[in-house]
Order: C-alpha cells, then structure tokens, then sequence
C-alpha cells in the first residue's frame, strides 16, 4: 500500500507504516536526529526530530522517526514552532552532554552556544543522552547485556543486576552507535575492557594483533556458519597473505 | 545487468606509486587521511624488470562473506555500480571486517565504521587518477 | 455451587438468593472499606458478630462487611438495613450500647449519628446527610449494600442481569447501545467507549483481547480502588459485556501491588463467577467463552498510560510507545486490545441494564453519567463522591464537601490528579466535565479532587507535584525526563529565595516545550500544575522572586519566625519543644528565637497558647 503526501509542499510517496523521517531523508530533506538508526526500532527519545504535521483538521507537533505516515498529511519540517522547541531539547541535552562535539555543533546550528542548566543530578555516565541507541543495538544483536535503569530522573544505561553480564560479548556495538561517543572501551593486551569487565581477546594466527574478543567469535560461529578459520587473522595478514596468492596467479 | 563498468586492475602496469590511495583517502575522508583509504598498495617481491606492486581493493565478491556476517543486513549490493556498500544500517560490531577472507575491509573503531571501496559510485577515483593505467574502468 | 445454563436459570437463581435475603431483612452493613479498615472496622466487624451472637440477635440481623461507603472522613461507618441509617465514627465499644439501644429498642444513638459541624444539624438516614444528598451514586450505589465477596448479594441486586441481556441482545447491538450511551473513558482521556470498542471489533484478528486499567496511581486517589474492593463484580460483568461486544476471548485486569484487598476479592469474584458459569466456557449457555486473568503492577506510576501497561504486560519496561497504531488496533501481543479504566467498565452494566437513553438523561451534553471523585485536602468532608457530570465545581466543594476547615479561605482546587490544574475560586463555577475543566487548563483526569486552603503555597504545591512527576516518568523523552527536573530546579530556586524574573521567564518557555514535544500524556500534562498556577496565582511567583516573600508563608527560606514580646507570657513551652534549641528567655519574661539555629519547623508557632509566635 502507497502513501502519498507533501513534505514542505513538495510531493512524496512512502509505503504504508513507514515512519516519516525515513521517508524524509530518503527524498532529501534535513531533519536533525540524536537517537535515530536506520536498523534499530525508533523510540523517540531525543525529540529533536520534531516536525509539523497536519492532517484531517488536526495540527501536531510530533517526532518524525516514529510518526507512521498518513496518507494526504502536510509536513512542514522547520516551522519557528519546530526551531524553537528543537532548540530548548538541545539546551537540555547539552547540559548532559557538553563534551560532544556533534551536540555542540548541531545546538550551535539552532542558536543554542551554552546552556542554562548544569550538570543534571544523577548522569553515572558522563556526556550520556539516555537515548538508547546502545540499548537497541545490543538488543538487535540478540545480546541483551545493556538495558535501562531506573526510571524519570534517576534513569541510566546500565546492566542487569549492576554486575557485569554473561551476556555482554565485548563487541562494542554500543560505542559504534553512541551519538556522543561516550562509552569507554579499551584494547589492551590483557582485553577489550568494556562495561565492567575485560574480554579476552582472539590474536591474530600471524602477527598476534587481536582480531576480535573470544565471546564475539565464539557467537558468530554459532550462530553465521562461516567457517571458523575466517576468525582467524587480523585484516593486514589477510590482506598480505592475499597479495602474495594473486602475485602467484599474476606472475 | 546493465552496470555501469567495472574496475579492471592491472598488476603489470603498477609502479606503486600509491596515487590511488591518496586519491581514495581525499574523496572519503576530509584531509586525505592515508589510513582510511580503501585502496592499497602492496609490495609482491622483485621482479626482472624492478620490484612487483599489487593493487589490493573490494572485489565485491558475488557471495560475499561479510554480507552473510552484517546482523542486520547493513551491507547492501549498490545494483547500479555492483559495489557493496555500507548504508545507514550498520551499528559497527566489526564482523564483516574480521571475516573477509581477503582483510579488504578495515573496521576503524573511531568511526565505529567499516571502510572499504564503494566504487565511488560507478566511477572509481583511484582510476581516474592513476597515472599508468594499472587501474581501469571497463 | 451450580452452574447456572441459561438467563431463565439465573433469574430463577436470582429468586431463590432473593427469597433466603429479602430487601425487608434488617441487616448492619460495616465499612470495610480501606479508609475504614485504617480506622479499626475489622475489629469493630468482630465486635458486632459477637454481641449478635451473645444476645441472640443472629438470626434476625444480617451483618455484612461491605465496600467503601465514601465519607471516609466520619469511618468506621454503620449503615442500618432497610431504613438506611448511619452511624459514624463507632468504635468497638459503642456495640454494646448499640446493640442495646438501637437493636433492641429501635432507638437512635444520638452521639454516632453524623452532625454538621456548621449547622449542628444532626442527621439520622444516610441519605439525607449533605455529603451524600448532593450526590448521584450509580457506580457506588451498591458499595454499602453488598458483601463484596458475595456473588449472591450482588446478584439478588440484579447483577449479571446485563450481562444476560446482551448475550440476547448480540455484539453489534451492544455496541451501537454503549455508542448511543456515549460513555467517556474514566481514566483521563474521555474518548468515547463505544468508538474504541467498534474499532477493535472491526479490526481483523484472530484474537482479541480486552484489559482493565487498574494502575490508579495519582496521590490521594481512590476510586478505582475503592470500585475493586467494593463491588468487584460489577467490573467483571461489564468486562466479560465488553469482551462479548468486542470479541474478546481473553480479559487482564492490571492492578497494582499496593491493592492487596482489590486483588484478594477481584480473585474471589473471578472464582465465584467461573463457578457460577459466569465466566470461562459457555458463559449462560451462549457458547461464548471469556476468560479473566490478574496482573499485578510494580508501581510505576507511568504504566497507567496505556501503552506504557501493555508493554509492562508483555514482560517489558513500562514505558510509552507513540501512538497510532492504537491498542484497538494493535495491542497486547499486537492484537487489537480494547483497554478502559476500572471506573469505565463499572459503567456498562448499568448502560446495558437501564438502556442508553436512561444513561444519556444524566450529565451535560458532551459528558454523560456520573464521575466518581477522590474528594481530598482542606475540606471538611473528604471521601468518595459520585456526582452527575457537570455539576459545579463550587458544589463539591462546598455542599459536598462542607466547606474548608477552622474557618480558612479557600484558595484552588487541582482537578485530574498529580498532573491537573489548580483553579483559583473565581473558576469555582466551572461545570465538571471534560471539556469545561481542560478549557480552563486543567482536566477530568481520572479523578483526583485536592482542595487547598489560603495556607497554601501554590508555588510550592506546583513544585511538589513537578517532583512527583520528574520521579514518575518513564525517561524516555528529553522533554519531559529532563525539562520536568530542570523546573523541578527552578521551582526550588523560586521557593528558596533564589529566584529572578527570568527564571519565571524561563520556566514558562521550559513548560511550553515539555507540554508539546512529549512524547505521551504524562509528559504532555505534566506542566498543567505550573501553567495553571502561572496563570491563576502568578502574583505568589512574584511576590517569591521580587520581595522574596512567601505570601501562605510556607516556604522555609521565605519565612522567619518571631515572638512577639507583647503577647508572650514567658510560659517557657515553646523554649521546652524547640528541637533546636533556638528560643530562649527567662521564666515569665519574653523569650527570643535565634535566628541562625531555627530550622523553620513551626512547632513553636503550633504550641503557643497565647498566639504570640509570629511568622512573616
């Protein structure tokens, strides 16, 4: 089923139940986003997103990465509405998170240079936003290890139980994903040291470089049926060993 | 399939003089960080006439292991050019970095990213700039 | 306990339970309320059946432990059957005398029967007590009559009665009748019933399911609660309609720990009900099946919302999705959920019983039937109160209600719960219904009714329920998760002399954004405290920021406390109860309190017989 629609009064077709940022982006239009991830379900935390829609006589201000399209609705994407209350949100949340720099450029693009308020009260993890990205990244991987603590103002990432999980495969998904970069992992040669606990890392058969934690490959064998020797190396001596085997071929 | 050409590497003509890395890592990164290049270049021993060069890129393999890792099917064939691309999907667990075969990829945990050769979208820049004609678009 | 097969059978039932308990039979209905129950009924119950017992009476008086009766303010309450006499306040050893005077010799108690504390009119019958004659009790009306753990008593009440109606009737119209009635939601929002329940119905599905909202978690509420524990029955019948309606073929009742009692004679009914063939396989001999299960809520104020309680219901964390697609159309499980509050479902029996037109005679146009109130706060006669919609706010408070204690001024009224607005007395005549009371920027919410007094702040009462709400939300919004604990902030600096002008300023733009940019109703009501005060009492925000004065003077950092020489005689009470040790003065001279060491408690202010404790 098609639906079709005007963001900023130009034409647009989406499919049914997809959400509106997604078709947004895909015909152009910018829309700031702090929480949003093309492979992860939208939750609408950030609320920055924000756009006019007005449809069968109503007019809301509402996130655009889960609004579910309507056919025949009017998306404006910039409204002062729209630019005021995106500014105020970002205000907030860069008193959580003054140290990142995507934060401080995006508030700066909306007039926001410093913020009224300190340092929130509880915020156990510093320049964190609690927008949930490493939350359904580690769920999406079938991990489970991360979830939210607490609730209102006392709300925090963090794991089960507080002790580190069984779960947690030391795959760093949760940093990748972080808008603020603001979990701390450490290689080292003891291990990928992340969320309370120091993995053990597989070492490269050639160089001994680590190649990736021994949760992690021990998973994906499981559960992607590639061959186990493909876990094996780190990326150069792949690449060195497969430089030699085309000379071979070549020469 | 009508694609658009593909990049055609020929090893004999190579003089390693690394134009092409350079050339990738200015279109892909802002300052040309050499690191981030997709493209490289690789030293295969003496030959009779000076040292042999290959050119190690994406062969943007048919059945290609990394696609089968990505857990959330994040690296998606670009039908148009045939490069497998990384689109706004991956959340950077590093798999498919660590699984192929050919260490063509590189995960770079700054990013939180894998970096390898998008074709540039159907005209490779490494070709277009290499002086020798050791890298080609047919 | 035998099935009953058919509607013929359980009018037949129905007689018999009729006949072993005729409406003539003197019976002595005890509040067992919770309210009651805190005040000693339990033992004032055991009391009563031993004195039965003792002197024989037995066999001629019917003692009953019922649900709440609603003037929770007068318990532990004693209603006489059939007359309908109350006595208040009885304790266990008024039994005796009552069992001796009033059981014996059908002679009034005159001490335990309710008088107005203004008038010194004593009343005898319940009926003609102020606090009850203003009201119009349709949902409450059986909460002092039956045993809430009988099914008999409420089906010799004409209990499932509706329900074997509308098996006659069919679902469709039944539908059409609940769409006719225009029953409004009773949890906050006031969507009308009718059109969920035909959407949900019209939503193609294998399975559907329907759910009973019974996460009452507003401070100082209970209605939900009180409806539970009182009649119990009178929910399910209007489920297992519902369910009948919809299609439904599986029911949750979502409940709070904090209500052991509701839940203990929720399951009671539920188990009375299969027994009787009321519910499970072929309810009455229709070949409809309708099963009920309980759920116990962790207390998470947010999952009252509901989409927070379905995914709670799911075994996920309470917290709000974005809503279309609405329950009706994917809920639980992802099937179309019909989900109304416990207040709601009471309703439909009566709806089906007495017809739509009978429902539609009662309330104002867009609001139809009664609305129950936690009556609470500085008014003398707090409790439960079931008043037909639109009657004015003034007439709770004051008929109702009896007015403000000790003689003070009212000052507003917060309608709708921790996240309604606080009217000033000009808004007194504001009819209660929906849409009059979100026009003037508060709300019906499910039903909370907080009077306050001129010894109220409301900058501090705007505080205080901005506190609550940052604790209670779920977090996920920045809006309401963070803007909610920066006003939180401001508020504090306000009522501690550290506020300006701009941080009203400031305030006032936080609460704009965190009202349109939340995500659910929580976040999106949250600032009606604050709104509403800014409007109403904005003279008290300014008298904070700019004379750093606390005009109800409550605010600690505002207020100072003085002994004014002229009226303190040196009695040295106020220097023996400072906890702090801040008053001192010789025996008979007047005494002084050392500004650096008082902590503001009042205690002084509140032992001085003389008056002579100032506070600026």
């Amino acid at each position: 089923m098609e639906r079709r629609f005007k963001i900023n009064d130009i034409d647009v077709k989406a499919r049914a139940g997809e959400h509106l940022l997604d078709v947004a982006r895909r015909y152009g239009f910018e829309i700031p986003s702090l929480c949003h991830h093309e492979a992860l379900p939208p939750i609408g935390a950030c609320r920055i997103c924000l756009v006019e829609v007005a449809w069968g006589g109503r007019r809301e201000l509402c996130t655009s990465c889960n609004f579910e399209v309507i056919e025949g609705m009017q998306v404006t994407t910039d409204t002062p509405a729209v630019q005021h209350h995106r500014a105020m949100n970002l205000e907030l949340l860069l008193a959580r998170a003054p140290g990142s720099a995507r934060l401080r450029e995006l508030a700066a693009q909306y007039g926001v240079r410093r913020t009224r308020f300190g340092p929130p009260a509880t915020s156990p993890l510093p320049n964190c936003i609690l927008c949930e990205l490493c939350v359904r990244a580690c769920e999406q991987l079938g991990n489970h290890a991360l979830t939210m603590v607490g609730r209102g103002d006392k709300k925090r990432i963090g794991l089960a139980f507080n002790s580190p999980s069984e779960q947690c495969t030391g795959c760093a998904s949760c940093a990748s994903v972080c808008p603020t970069e603001c979990i701390p992992v450490k290689d080292t040669a003891a291990g990928r040291t992340i969320w309370g606990q120091t993995h053990p890392l597989v070492l490269c058969k050639v160089c001994g470089a680590p190649v990736m934690t021994e949760r992690q490959r021990a998973k994906a064998i499981a559960k992607k049926g590639l061959p186990e020797e493909y876990y094996d190396f780190c990326e150069s001596c792949k690449q060195s060993t497969a430089s030699k085997r085309f000379a071979s071929i070549v020469w | 399939m009508a694609r658009r050409g593909r990049l055609v590497i020929k090893p004999d003509r190579c003089t390693g003089c690394r134009t092409c890395e350079l050339a990738c890592a200015f279109v892909h990164s802002t300052g040309g960080l050499l690191g981030l290049s997709r493209i490289r270049i690789r030293e295969a021993g003496a030959g009779p006439e000076g040292d042999r060069h290959l050119q190690m890129t994406c062969l943007q393999c048919i059945e290609a292991a990394c696609v089968k890792v990505c857990p959330v099917d994040a690296l998606v064939r670009n039908e148009d050019t045939g490069a497998i691309e990384v689109s706004e999907r991956c959340i950077g667990c590093g798999l498919c970095a660590v699984v192929c075969p050919f260490g063509h990829m590189h995960f770079d945990r700054m990013l939180g990213r894998p970096i390898k050769c998008d074709l540039c979208g159907g005209a490779p820049t490494c070709a277009a700039f290499c002086p020798h004609g050791a890298l080609e678009v047919r | 306990m035998a099935r009953i097969g058919n509607a013929k059978q359980l009018a037949e039932y129905r007689k018999q339970v009729k006949a072993s308990k005729p409406e003539s039979r003197k019976a002595i209905a005890v509040c067992a309320g919770t309210g009651c129950k805190a005040f000693g009924s339990f033992e004032l119950f055991e009391a009563f059946r031993e004195a039965l017992a003792r002197h024989e009476l037995d066999r001629q008086w019917d003692l009953r432990a019922t649900g709440c009766h609603g003037f929770c303010e007068r318990g532990p309450l004693v209603l006489f059957f059939p007359d309908g006499m109350l006595y208040q306040r009885v304790k266990s050893s008024d039994v005796d005398e009552i069992v001796q005077t009033t059981l014996k010799q059908g002679k009034v108690v005159d001490r335990l029967l309710y008088t107005d504390p203004q008038s010194g009119d004593a009343y005898i019958k319940e009926r003609d007590i102020p606090f009850y004659k203003h009201q119009r009790r349709l949902v409450l009306e059986q909460n002092g009559q039956i045993d809430p753990c009988s099914i008999d008593d409420y089906i010799a009440l004409g209990g499932y009665s509706a329900l074997a109606k509308a098996l006659a009737m069919g679902p469709h119209r039944v539908l059409d009748e609940v769409e006719r009635a225009h029953l409004r939601g009773r949890g906050g929002a006031g969507f009308p019933a009718g059109r969920k329940w035909k959407t949900c119905r019209g939503t193609e599905s294998d399975k559907r399911y329907i759910i009973c909202n019974a996460d009452e978690g507003d401070p100082g509420a209970f209605m939900d609660r009180s409806v539970l524990e009182g009649n119990p029955h009178s929910v399910l019948e209007g489920m297992i309609i519902g369910a009948f309606a919809i299609g439904a073929d599986e029911g949750w009742v979502y409940v709070r720990q904090e209500y052991p009692l509701a839940i203990e004679r929720l399951e009671l009914a539920l188990e009375a009900a299969r027994a009787k063939g009321l519910l499970g396989e072929d309810i009455l001999g229709s070949g409809f099946a309708f099963d009920v299960h309980i759920n116990r809520g962790g207390g998470a104020f947010v999952c009252g919302e509901e989409s927070a309680l379905i995914a709670s219901l799911e075994g996920r964390r309470g917290v709000p999705r974005r809503r279309p697609p609405y329950p009706a159309v994917a809920g639980l499980h992802g099937k179309p959920t019909n989900i109304n509050n416990v207040e709601t479902w009471a309703n439909v029996p009566l709806i089906v019983g007495k017809g739509a037109d009978w429902f539609r005679s009662i309330g104002t146009e867009g609001s139809k039937g009664t609305k129950i109130f936690s009556l609470v706060g500085k008014v003398n006669n707090t409790g439960l109160v079931e008043v037909p919609m639109g009657m004015p706010l003034r007439q709770i408070v004051e008929d109702i209600g009896g007015g403000i204690p000790g003689g003070k001024r009212f000052k507003a009224v917060q309608t709708g719960g921790p996240s309604g607005g606080c009217l000033p007395a000009d808004k007194l005549d504001v009819a209660v219904d929906f849409d009059s009371l979100t026009a003037e920027g508060s709300m019906m919410g499910s039903g909370g009714m907080i009077v306050m007094d001129e010894d109220t702040c409301m900058v501090d009462v705007a505080r205080y329920f901005v506190g609550f709400l940052k604790f209670e939300s779920c977090g996920n919004c920045t809006s309401c998760r963070d803007g909610l604990e920066r006003m939180h902030e401001l508020l504090t600096d306000i009522t501690e002399g550290r506020g300006t002008d701009e941080t009203i300023a400031l305030l006032e733009d936080l609460a704009a954004t965190v009202k349109a940019t939340s995500l659910c109703a929580l976040g999106t009501t949250a600032v009606n405290p604050v709104q509403s005060t800014l409007k109403y009492f904005r003279d008290e925000y300014e008298a904070h920021v700019r004379d750093k004065r606390c005009p109800a003077r409550v605010c600690k950092a505002l207020i100072s406390y003085t002994i004014d020489n002229d009226a303190c005689t040196g009695c040295t009470l106020c220097a023996k109860r400072c906890p702090q040790d801040a008053i001192s003065g010789q025996k008979k001279g007047p005494h002084t309190i050392d500004q650096d060491k008082c902590i503001k408690c009042g205690i002084c202010r509140d032992v001085c017989t003389y008056d002579a404790v100032r506070v600026e």
